[in-house]
């Protein structure tokens, strides 16, 4: 026996086949990081015991193939090449085991051994099919071959005996025969493999790979190779794989009875060429309503309760001394902002809980296809609509939807436009300033708002296609797997992985944003202020009259108010109040005392300014919730604050260009 | 022809991919090969089609059907 103590096990398979799903029901919700069920990007790692062998498992991205042409590919490559794992497990979607195989064949190669998780067997069966599971293993060389039902939770003990049965038999690597030519090629790149790297394993694996000139494995084995090959062997290879996989199914796949396909049927209707928008269209609106009517219902609640709570802290806080500047910093400032994160909660959990419904169903790669034609005009991923949509109710929760998206570059720019779909919040803002100052048009001044978002947004993203020169942005290949029941089990893991994250990680930034707005807001250059004329806030807010002067803003309340916006959009609507010495600024006589105020203050404030304030509050940057959100998705702080200065130099810009024309009319 | 042109129902041999390299090897991947039997199985009106191909089904949009040369097979 090698290590007796710990069985590193690397969990490795095609998207959708799954093996998220067999994963969490082996290792329970015990996880370090955790992610979405087919689009893992992220490690993830747990841990098992059987027979009391303790075994740690690892969760790689689903793969098609171990190239290295993508990045979950590279990292699934990485790891399972690591010599630190002893055993793969191969998730195999029996249903389609023909393509699942081809991973396969490439994991055999690597001369490791490796214990086939043959899932999804019920599929097989409804769909009147039969594997014959003594055929199989003896085709990919004798390796266990173990049927399982990870959502059922079937045959878990199996293949977990069979991991730490098998871990010390290597797989043979030579279960595929490539023909004379190529094979008198592997066996020369081989030996001289062998001789350059005498303590390297999967020695026939990266013969075969450097044949098929892949760029890493070349780099990182720069032998002599032109004397035995001058081309790519790969296309050869691939069909070489394939031809052996469809040798395999006519041995060991058989129909006992055709059967028309739920998952076909269920298509007809959720992919039609003209109800699968409609369709879509309407499950969205239910995803919305559920998140916002239902969310903000029990995020009442919440509010009710913070508000008791932030008053007996206060009471007690008072009761024992505490300096008032320390109330007021922990009161107003850490648990009004940290406690308005926690507000979230009920919306983000219904959220997530929908989205991986709609994932974990299956339903959602058919939205990637049903959107692709219209968003593709903009240069987005069909998938892009989700988070679009959102982002009208909470920008929080939509910047989090942006994770369904595949790729990087998709998932960034759907970062970039979401924040301009007018959120709930900024709707108060709306309604006082064109309450003030547009009357019986105030409907259409807060409305056109929500209008001007969407094309900005679009406008944007279309010029960042045209930008980055694109070739058409129609490439969309995506796999639509079966439709199936969602896995409570994985979707309970999720939404509290999910939750979890939300909580520690944007709870800290907002924790520290807190604090500084409290600063900004409350203290002054002699300390303590009460009057926040006297703040810092209002030094800066005077410094940058200047600037905002072009844009029809400048005026130093209006500054500070924006600034203390960024904490939460709707606080423009309080901060005014009180910069402007009202109660409260959405009651009539309130909204009067502001309009008189402002006018006091600068007469020419008119409808023109209240405009561009209303766009201003529509484009700058969202909410430090939402850009901790933004930190947080994409993983980048440059990429944040670059994103945050475009937004503020491009809502400056905007509501110059509105006051600059307007003012000439 | 290319499979731009497919109709929902019918089958076709795939004789060649004509697209970028990367997408190409990723088609490849996925089992599209020199030979293999698709079927379509969906398509919408801007050119975006479902086929089946060994046992699953793949979105494709119109770019890379464009690309993908076919000839129709009764099965």
């Amino acid at each position: 026996m090698k290590n007796r103590e710990t069985v590193h096990v690397a969990f490795v398979g095609n998207p959708n086949c799954g093996k998220t799903t067999l994963f969490n029901a082996i290792t329970g919700a015990k996880l370090k990081v955790a992610n979405w069920p087919g689009v893992t990007v992220e490690k993830m790692e747990g841990e098992a015991e059987y027979e009391d062998v303790r075994m740690t498992l690892v969760d790689t991205p689903g793969i098609y193939s171990l190239t290295s042409y993508s990045i979950e590919e590279k990292v699934t490559r990485n790891c399972v090449m690591d010599d630190d794992i002893e055993v793969i497990v191969n998730v195999v979607d029996a249903s389609s085991l023909e393509r699942n195989l081809y991973l396969t064949l490439q994991l055999l190669e690597l001369g490791k051994p490796v214990v086939l998780a043959l899932n999804m067997m019920d599929v097989v069966e409804e769909r009147g099919m039969e594997i014959d599971l003594h055929r199989l293993p003896e085709l990919l060389g004798d390796i266990p071959v173990v049927p399982v039902s990870a959502a059922k939770r079937k045959g878990l003990d199996i293949l977990l005996h069979a991991v730490i049965h098998h871990y010390e038999e290597d797989s043979k690597d030579e279960v595929l025969h490539y023909g004379q030519e190529i094979e008198e090629k592997i066996g020369k790149l081989s030996e001289r493999l062998k001789t350059f790297y005498p303590t390297h394993s999967s020695i026939r694996w990266h013969a075969i790979k450097l044949l098929e000139f892949d760029e890493d494995v070349k780099s990182e084995h720069p032998i002599e190779t032109a004397d035995v090959f001058t081309r790519s062997y790969e296309k050869e290879i691939i069909q070489i794989k394939y031809a052996f996989i469809e040798s395999i199914i006519k041995e060991v796949l058989f129909y006992r009875k055709k059967k028309t396909d739920r998952t076909d049927r269920t298509d007809k209707l959720l992919t039609h060429p003209v109800w699968g928008v409609p369709v879509f269209l309407c499950i969205m609106a239910f995803v919305f309503f559920l998140t916002f009517a239902i969310g903000d219902w029990l995020k009442g609640y919440f509010e009710t309760f913070l508000e008791i709570f932030s008053g007996k802290v206060s009471d007690v806080l008072i009761h024992i001394n505490t300096a008032d500047w320390l109330v007021s910093l922990i009161v107003d400032g850490i648990i009004a902002g940290v406690g308005g994160i926690l507000t979230f909660i009920p919306n983000i959990a219904i959220l997530f809980l929908a989205l991986a419904i709609l994932e974990d169903s299956g339903y959602m790669s058919r939205v990637a296809y049903v959107m692709d034609g219209i968003m593709g005009k903009a240069g987005l991923s069909g998938k892009a609509f989700l988070p679009m949509i959102l982002g009208f109710g909470c920008t929080v929760p939509a910047i989090m939807a942006s994770r369904a998206l595949e790729t990087e570059k998709d998932r960034r720019r759907t970062m970039i436009i979401t924040p301009f779909m007018s959120c709930s919040a900024r709707l108060p803002v709306y309604v006082l300033f064109s309450g003030m100052f547009f009357g019986k048009y105030a409907h259409v001044a807060a409305f056109s708002m929500y209008a001007i978002g969407m094309v900005c947004a679009i406008l944007v993203a279309r010029v960042l296609h045209v930008c980055e020169k694109e070739k058409s942005g129609d490439s969309l290949l995506i796999e639509l797997p079966e439709y199936k029941r969602p896995n409570g089990r994985t979707i309970r893991i999720y939404v509290w992985n999910k939750l979890k994250d939300y909580l520690s990680k944007a709870g800290t930034t907002i924790f520290i944003a807190s604090i500084l707005i409290w600063i900004v807001l409350n203290l002054g250059f002699n300390g303590m202020v009460t009057d926040p004329s006297e703040s810092f806030g209002a030094a800066i807010g005077r410094g940058l009259e200047p600037v905002m002067r072009p844009a029809g803003l400048g005026m130093w309340q209006i500054v500070v108010s924006l600034i203390a916006g960024i904490s939460a959009k709707e606080v423009v609507v309080s901060s005014f109040s009180v910069l402007f010495g009202v109660g409260n600024a959405q009651t009539t006589a309130g909204l009067n005392t502001v309009a008189e105020n402002l006018k006091n203050i600068d007469p020419s404030f008119g409808p023109l300014n209240a405009y561009c304030m209303m766009l201003f509050v529509l484009l700058y940057v969202p909410c430090a919730a939402a850009m901790a959100t933004i930190r947080k998705e994409s993983g980048s702080t440059s990429f944040t604050v670059k994103l945050a200065i475009f937004q503020i130099l491009f809502a400056w810009l905007m509501a110059t260009i509105v006051f600059q024309v307007g003012s000439l009319l | 022809m290319s499979l731009f042109e497919g109709i929902t129902g019918k089958s076709y041999e795939i004789r060649g991919l004509y697209v970028e390299e990367g997408i190409t090897r990723r088609l490849q991947a996925l089992g599209l090969n020199d030979g293999t039997i698709i079927t379509v199985l969906n398509r919408k009106k801007d050119g975006a089609l479902i086929i089946r191909v060994r046992g699953t089904r793949l979105a494709i949009g119109r770019h890379i059907s464009q690309g993908i040369d076919v000839e129709e097979r009764a099965l």
